[in-house]
């Protein structure tokens, strides 16, 4: 591949390079609280059967 | 939850609006911002660097208001509340400071020149800092939770002071500074009304992430605890 035509491409771009890299930080945030608040619901509602079957 | 796929789909556009609408003399639609004297491209960060200074002083209130409300009903969960609001506090501190010293690079010339808005905030990151070693260090819980809940109370004392007061009173860099020709606080920064938009709009997305990650803190707090004394008993 041409390096300079590549060069040139992020030259240009480089304020949606910064967009890109943006939202995937937003993406993967975004999951990990998911993922986080789903594990924390599964754990509550163990612990709360817990008190029910003592 | 709706609420969640609503954040997401505020914060993408937050994202992509901010970043990539152009910045031009005379804006004449309703996707192109302004450009402000003295900052032209690199404006575009007050779209992250505003919202976490302004949760970071949202943290640390609630982080005060929970450790009061725990030394009057002695009850852990508040407890666990302020600690899981001090610990975000104290990210997003870190947070507004990295992202205003790389603007400051940008704009001023260098990452850190102790204008006063620097200084202020490390002030706060030493004050704050304290409050993580405080509870580190104490193996009882009820009285972890006192002293911590004291100590951010006085801790608390100081935030007006740093944050709105001395880099307002003093000269410096920083916009609101007592030399700012334009001063004020941040939104007569000469934005257009898509501008501000999309920063209020940031705001309002920063604050609910915010929310979602404390509620998230306080709860682990919460069950860890609960796990680790049922380990003790059984």
């Amino acid at each position: 591949m041409n390096l300079e035509g590549l060069n040139n491409f992020f030259q240009n771009n480089a304020i949606y390079i910064v967009m890109i890299i943006v939202l995937i930080v937003w993406i993967g945030i975004f999951l990990y609280m998911l993922t986080l608040d789903k594990r924390l619901k599964s754990i509550e509602k163990e612990l709360i059967g817990d008190k029910n079957e003592k | 939850m709706i609420w969640k796929i609503l954040l997401f789909i505020l914060l993408v556009f937050v994202s992509i609006a901010g970043i990539a609408f152009p910045i031009v003399e005379k804006p004449s639609t309703w996707y192109e911002f302004p450009l402000i004297p003295g900052l032209e491209e690199n404006a575009k960060i007050i779209f992250f660097h505003v919202p976490t200074a302004w949760l970071l002083v949202i943290a640390f209130l609630m982080s005060t208001i929970y450790s009061f409300r725990y030394l009057r009903s002695k009850n852990l969960d508040e407890d666990a509340k302020a600690y899981s609001a001090a610990q975000l506090g104290m990210v997003f501190s870190i947070l507004a400071t990295v992202t205003g010293a790389v603007w400051a690079k940008f704009a001023w010339g260098q990452f850190w020149s102790w204008d006063p808005r620097q200084t202020s905030i490390f002030a706060i990151l030493l004050i704050y800092g304290a409050l993580f070693a405080l509870r580190s260090s104490i193996e009882s819980e009820d009285k972890r939770a006192t002293l911590s809940a004291v100590y951010s109370l006085i801790a608390f004392v100081t935030v007006p002071f740093f944050i709105f007061i001395m880099p307002r009173i003093m000269k410096g860099l920083h916009p609101g500074s007592a030399d700012d020709t334009n001063s004020g606080p941040v939104v007569d920064f000469q934005m257009n009304s898509s501008m501000q938009l999309i920063f209020f709009l940031s705001l309002i997305g920063f604050t609910i992430l915010y929310l979602w990650m404390w509620r998230v803190g306080y709860r682990s707090i919460i069950i860890r605890d609960k796990l680790n004394k049922q380990q003790i008993r059984g």
